[in-house]
């Protein structure tokens, strides 16, 4: 009685994946078993009829239907890709964005910027009209004084 | 190659077709399509058993191709880099769909019961046999018997002549899982063509 290893290895000498030493002996066991060759043999006969009968099928659709679907799959394909490498042209809008703000900003610092002497207001808020509010935001640190009038 | 030839598309050769497909001709690369559309479609079809899927699968080998058409340096032929293309999205499916779950009762069959020696034997002989075509359909008929386990690994062996460690590596799984999956792959075709042939003298 033969194992489940050497059954195995009758199959993979039939696919040609046994190294020399190993063909070698299952060769020597063929030469004398008439079961391990009968198998041997029908697993030839299956592989050479499989292979040799590959089942075919016709696309259900016509060339040209079949086509336009790829194109269309291909478009949107391409779509999606530029979509998803726009992360650097969100990156120039948020810097349109910003420019702007950065010049009030600016006009901001200058219109506020501390006189020589004068105190300098860390956070604070004032409000000439009862509704209005106003606040100052200075970083000495950063020398940035940033001023928001609701 | 002058413009002009360009368009005799049906008679050049798919390295040349592929060729101004690089350039981003999509008449060549229709042409592609039209001449293998139905070897990749099978494919697919015999892995999937199902004809929206294969369509589906098939169509997205087709997008895929043409995104990496630039990669292909035809080290084998367009047709065997396509089949291989439709091929790994059919197993990406697969293991999406976790199909191989609802196999437990067959693996569970073929684990307890071993490998066994005995196989029937299956002889392709034309004058008692079936016609080829008739063969085609009575072997695909067999596979469409098979579960997506043993089927991958059959497929994979016949037909896109992959070795053992190949297979392992693209399915995940152990060679000795592949040599087992594959025996029990086979000893059950060879059964079912026998029972078919059965029926047939009957």
């Amino acid at each position: 009685m033969k194992t489940t290893e050497f059954t195995l290895d009758l199959q993979a000498y039939v696919d040609g994946e046994l190294d020399a030493s190993h063909r070698a002996e299952v060769e020597r066991v063929l030469a004398s078993d008439a079961e391990a060759r009968a198998l041997v043999e029908g697993l030839r006969q299956l592989s050479e009829l499989v292979r040799t009968h590959e089942p075919l099928a016709r696309v259900p659709e016509s060339r040209e239907f079949y086509w336009s679907q790829i194109q269309r799959r291909i478009a949107a394909a391409e779509v999606a890709e530029g979509r998803e490498a726009r992360p650097a042209s969100g990156a120039l809008n948020w810097l349109r964005w910003l420019a702007p703000a950065l010049g009030v900003a600016a006009v901001a610092v200058f219109v506020v910027l501390p006189r020589p002497g004068a105190e300098t207001p860390t956070l604070a808020s004032n409000g000439p009209v009862e509704d209005a509010v106003s606040m100052t935001f200075r970083s000495d640190a950063d020398g940035v004084t940033i001023h928001w009038i609701n | 190659m002058p413009m002009s030839l360009k368009s005799d598309y049906p008679s050049a050769s798919d390295e040349q077709l592929v060729a101004w497909a690089k350039d981003g001709d999509t008449e060549a690369f229709e042409e592609l399509i039209h001449r293998h559309r139905d070897k990749i479609y099978a494919r697919a079809m015999i892995m999937m058993r199902n004809e929206g899927d294969a369509v589906d699968l098939s169509q997205e080998a087709w997008v895929k191709a043409w995104q990496r058409l630039r990669q292909f340096q035809g080290e084998s032929s367009f047709a065997t880099w396509m089949t291989r293309i439709v091929i790994n999205l059919c197993l990406d499916q697969i293991r999406r769909q976790k199909r191989t779950r609802a196999e437990s009762i067959e693996e569970l069959e073929e684990e307890s019961g071993g490998v066994e020696r005995q196989m029937p034997v299956v002889e392709n002989n034309p004058t008692e046999g079936l016609e080829t075509e008739e063969l085609r359909r009575r072997i695909d008929e067999a596979m469409g018997k098979l579960t997506d386990a043993h089927r991958t690994v059959l497929v994979l062996h016949e037909f896109e002549g992959l070795e053992y460690k190949e297979i392992a590596k693209r399915v995940g799984i152990s060679i000795g899982t592949v040599m087992s999956r594959l025996f029990y792959a086979r000893r059950r075709m060879a059964t079912l063509l026998q029972s078919l042939k059965r029926e047939r003298s009957e």
